[in-house]
């Protein structure tokens, strides 16, 4: 697997001018773990594809991932702030447990679920949320970067309807497991307050009771992400229904 | 005319989805009933605060099957979607947010491939002058479901006044909403058995175009846009539009009047300021031939103190789809006819689907069985 790329900058070399900074600081810092953590996860899919196409499809993802934690660390240096991303905080580790079974089991299809559908859902919906109000380039990265994940859905998406043509019921039950396992670690990441004690991100109290400081809320950033992995999941088909009931089962 | 119920009797079951419903919660206490539902029993519901904070994400979608049964022994499958219109934005501010919403939902029943589509509540007031705003609709009919209402309101009233012992012919009738269908619908069918009638509503052009109408018949009217301007008390009462509050109507009606809450939401009640008023829940139907929904949402969805009791704009989409009449029966506004509605009513009968027992936010008002595990001064008083 290709080493990470270093994204944690001194906070020496950039000056902070923006009365919130301490807000967007925890907020890069989810982000940068969460793009890491996706280029981790393109990583080792690579190493499960047989199709030579696929290895480099996946290879790209991860670089382009990178890339987007790159940018958000600029944008961190920018504001003056040093962001400290943890892929293994607690949350984010059960996350990429949760794919690394799917590699163990070199289930490509759950790997493509859990990160395009569930992961990526959840990363545009709030990067969008968060580029609408953040200032600046801070807010131009944000969207940008979300923008670029909605392309990365797109592609996952064809492969993905193809397979559930081929047995619905078999894909939908897949789906509920995947979800049962990973939406619930998200939805707890989402929920308005950490229950479980400090998500290991922040860079010092949760961050979560200050959004309301730029414009943001831990509602607004869950509601919309739960909005855009339902849509999603209707996109490939499965009853809405079903997936209003899974939803509505998550953890709040 | 379509196919006779006898007819209808011997198709085949399929699956295919003959109607659909698309409705939405009228207060947090309905919706928090169906994320409950959908929970399931072994999570603990959740709090009030965290369903304010998720419902208004939550896109336009199917919540459930609906089959109903015929007395004549008809069949049909339909679905009832939500458009999640959240309970506390039922107002003008919100409208383009919530046709989008109606839209949606029109498009999940479209995809779904009903063949008759009721508008329930809000849904139809959004649109009913805008029918061009529902997505390209294939095969797919859409209908108000106002016809339907607008029969079991004029049912009630007489029903109420046979309740009561009054003489429908000698009162006077004050339509609140007027100019909305259901209020034209409503003033076409009454006008010619009262003696006098009152419209009100904020567009004085319309109440006007009305009023030449049925004055062209030898009806009595007056219009106002503001209620205190009328010359005469009212002794009986349709709200065809929500009252901001019941006070409004003060000094404006008989004390002993007779009112059909046939607004959405629903929001009249017996109070100190009008103790002797009759209120009733106007455009309510009962689907005797039987209604089950899977999973099951049986009294969370349709909230009464009576079983199987339904909003009349629902049970019209379920009526054509008992007697395979896949057509837009109700659409735009202005155009229900008592003749309409003797039409609607007798396919409704046909199926039996008939008026529901009367009732008002204090209890029923007249005798009837009591929904199972309803508690009538606490449970759906609360809706």
């Amino acid at each position: 697997m290709e080493p990470l790329i270093d994204v944690n900058r001194s906070a020496m070399e950039c000056t902070s001018h923006f009365s919130t900074a301490p807000i967007w600081q925890d907020i890069l810092a989810q982000a940068m773990t969460g793009e890491l953590l996706a280029a981790m996860n393109y990583a080792s899919l690579s190493e499960i594809c047989d199709d030579p196409a696929e290895v480099a499809d996946a290879l790209e993802h991860a670089q382009g991932e990178r890339g987007h934690a790159a940018s958000f660390a600029a944008e961190a240096c920018k504001i003056g702030v040093d962001v400290t991303n943890n892929v293994d905080a607690k949350h984010w580790k059960r996350l990429r447990d949760a794919f690394l079974r799917c590699i163990a089991e070199r289930d490509f299809i759950a790997c493509l679920i859990v990160q395009e559908i569930m992961l990526e859902s959840f990363a545009v919906a709030s990067y969008a949320r968060v580029g609408r109000v953040a200032p600046g380039t801070l807010g131009q990265t944000f969207a940008r970067i979300a923008a670029e994940e909605e392309d990365h859905v797109d592609h996952a998406m064809s492969i993905l309807r193809a397979e559930r043509d081929r047995n619905p019921q078999r894909f939908d039950d897949k789906v509920h497991r995947l979800h049962l396992d990973v939406m619930t670690t998200l939805a707890k990441m989402l929920a308005k307050e950490c229950k479980d004690g400090h998500c290991e991100v922040c860079h010092a109290s949760c961050v979560k009771p200050s959004l309301f400081d730029v414009s943001l809320s831990a509602a607004e950033l869950r509601g919309a992400s739960l909005q855009q992995y339902l849509k999603t999941l209707d996109m490939l088909g499965i009853p809405g229904e079903v997936t209003l009931a899974w939803v509505t089962q998550l953890p709040v | 005319m379509g196919d006779s119920a006898a007819g209808v009797v011997s198709r085949t079951r399929t699956n295919e989805i003959d109607f659909a419903l698309i409705g939405h919660q009228e207060s947090w206490r309905a919706a928090a009933d169906i994320i409950a539902v959908l929970r399931g029993p072994e999570r603990t519901p959740l709090p009030d605060d965290e369903i304010k904070d998720i419902l208004p994400w939550i896109p336009p979608r199917v919540v459930c099957y609906v089959d109903v049964g015929s007395i004549a022994g008809a069949k049909a499958r339909g679905l009832y979607i939500d458009s999640f219109i959240p309970p506390d934005r039922l107002e003008a501010a919100y409208v383009h947010e919530n046709i989008a919403r109606v839209r949606k939902a029109a498009a999940c029943a479209i995809k779904a491939g009903a063949k008759v589509v009721s508008l329930g509540g809000f849904s139809s007031i959004l649109i009913e002058g805008n029918f061009d705003q529902l997505p390209e609709r294939c095969d797919t009919a859409f209908t108000t479901g106002n016809t339907l209402t607008v029969a079991f309101i004029v049912q009630g009233i007489k029903k109420m006044c046979e309740l009561e012992g009054r003489n429908l012919q000698r009162s006077t009738l004050l339509i609140v909403g007027g100019t909305g269908d259901v209020g034209i619908g409503c003033a076409r069918c009454l006008a010619p058995l009262v003696s006098r009638v009152l419209l009100s509503a904020r567009n004085v052009e319309r109440l006007r175009k009305l009023a030449a109408e049925l004055q062209a018949d030898g009806v009595e009217v007056e219009i106002a846009t503001d209620l205190q301007r009328f010359s005469a008390e009212a002794d009986v009462v349709i709200c065809a539009a929500s009252l901001a509050s019941s006070s409004l109507l003060l000094g404006r009606i008989a004390r002993d009047a007779i009112v059909c809450d046939a607004g959405y939401p629903k929001n009249l009640s017996p109070t100190v300021q009008m103790p002797g008023a009759k209120i009733f829940f106007g455009g309510l139907g009962q689907i005797t031939g039987g209604m089950k929904f899977a999973p099951d949402f049986h009294g969370a969805l349709n909230r009464h103190p009576f079983p199987d009791v339904v909003h009349g704009c629902l049970l019209e989409g379920m009526a054509l789809a008992l007697e395979r009449r896949f057509e837009p029966f109700s659409q735009g506004r202005g155009f229900i006819t008592p003749e309409h509605v003797v039409e609607m009513e007798t396919i409704a009968a046909r199926h039996g689907i008939y008026l529901a027992p009367l009732y008002n936010a204090g209890g029923p008002l007249e005798d009837g069985p009591l929904e199972a595990g309803v508690h009538a001064h606490t449970e759906w008083s609360r809706a």
